[in-house]
């Protein structure tokens, strides 16, 4: 049975693997998930990603998810990447976008520790709260 | 002699009326010693018992006497004690009276403050209750206002207002949080 790794070594070696290209996704996260049946930790594999996902931030690669109610076009893609490349002093960004309509209209941006909730929908129930009186 | 001789010529007088001075003689003795036993023994007793019965007379007098003496007495006693409680009735009755208004003085200012002060919750609690009309019907336009902005911009919103908009947004926002 393999020793016990702290969660910030596993996401380190992940994020160096996947930066430097030593070894393709498919086998790192084949690794990954080895080491955690192996060593009954599957139940921490959110807080690895997490942490990988720092790691990555540390390491200049920002994993950004879009959410908005229709498809981005190309140009809204590219204003969005850079908005995230200057705010995180990124190098790269990888952008995951998912289409929800119940976000009405506007954009949602999720990055590694931050978060920017832009849609109609956050507007509206802020509205709806905010000036609720009690 | 001389008295014999008239004494037989008595007796030839009562002989001669018909009456026997022997019996008489006897009848006089006899009522002489009647006339002792009674004195001796009959009337010292018989009078005995009529003074007895005349000092029981006397003092059945002086008692009926003093019995009226005392209940004249009694009847200024029991007029004085009537006096007396018919005063102290009336005082009583005075501070009965008196003990009463104050009562209904004190048990009126009671009710009044209790009116008073039910008047005021109730004005408290109708303000109360419209307070928290206002808020709902306040809190309810919100929902609605929310609700129709709502669907309002789900039909007006298409992919290129939504493009511009998010453009719009990455431009403005100086701040990701």
């Amino acid at each position: 049975m393999p020793g016990r790794l702290s969660r910030r070594s596993i996401a380190r070696y992940i994020a160096n693997g996947l930066i430097e290209g030593t070894h393709s996704k498919k086998i790192l996260l084949k690794q990954l998930a080895g080491y955690l049946v192996e060593t009954r930790r599957t139940k921490e594999l959110e807080l690895i990603v997490r942490d990988i996902e720092f790691a990555l931030v540390e390491k200049g690669m920002v994993q950004a998810s879009v959410i908005s109610a229709f498809d981005l076009t190309a140009e809204t893609k590219k204003a969005l990447v850079a908005f995230v490349k200057t705010k995180m002093s990124a190098a790269q960004v990888n952008v995951s976008h998912i289409i929800h309509p119940n976000v009405i209209g506007g954009v949602k941006i999720t990055v590694p520790g931050r978060e920017l909730d832009q849609t109609i929908a956050r507007r509206l129930t802020v509205l709806k709260t905010r000036f609720k009186k009690a | 002699m001389q008295n014999v001789t008239q004494f037989a010529a008595d007796n030839n007088i009562f002989s001669s009326l018909g009456i026997d001075w022997k019996a008489l003689v006897l009848q006089i003795i006899a009522f002489l010693i009647l006339v002792f036993i009674l004195g001796k023994w009959v009337y010292p007793w018989l009078m005995k018992s009529v003074d007895e019965r005349q000092a029981g007379i006397e003092a059945a007098a002086k008692a009926t006497a003093e019995a009226e003496k005392a209940a004249e007495a009694n009847k200024e006693a029991v007029a004085a004690l009537l006096a007396e409680a018919r005063k102290e009735a009336n005082e009583i009755i005075g501070t009965a009276k008196l003990e009463s208004a104050n009562m209904i003085s004190s048990s009126e200012q009671k009710a009044q403050k209790a009116a008073e002060r039910i008047a005021k919750d109730a004005h408290e609690q109708l303000e109360k209750d419209v307070e928290n009309a206002r808020k709902m019907l306040y809190n309810d336009t919100l929902e609605l206002v929310g609700l129709a902005t709502e669907k309002i911009i789900e039909k007006k919103l298409d992919k290129k207002t939504d493009s511009e908009l998010i453009t719009a947004v990455v431009k403005t926002t100086g701040v990701v949080k």
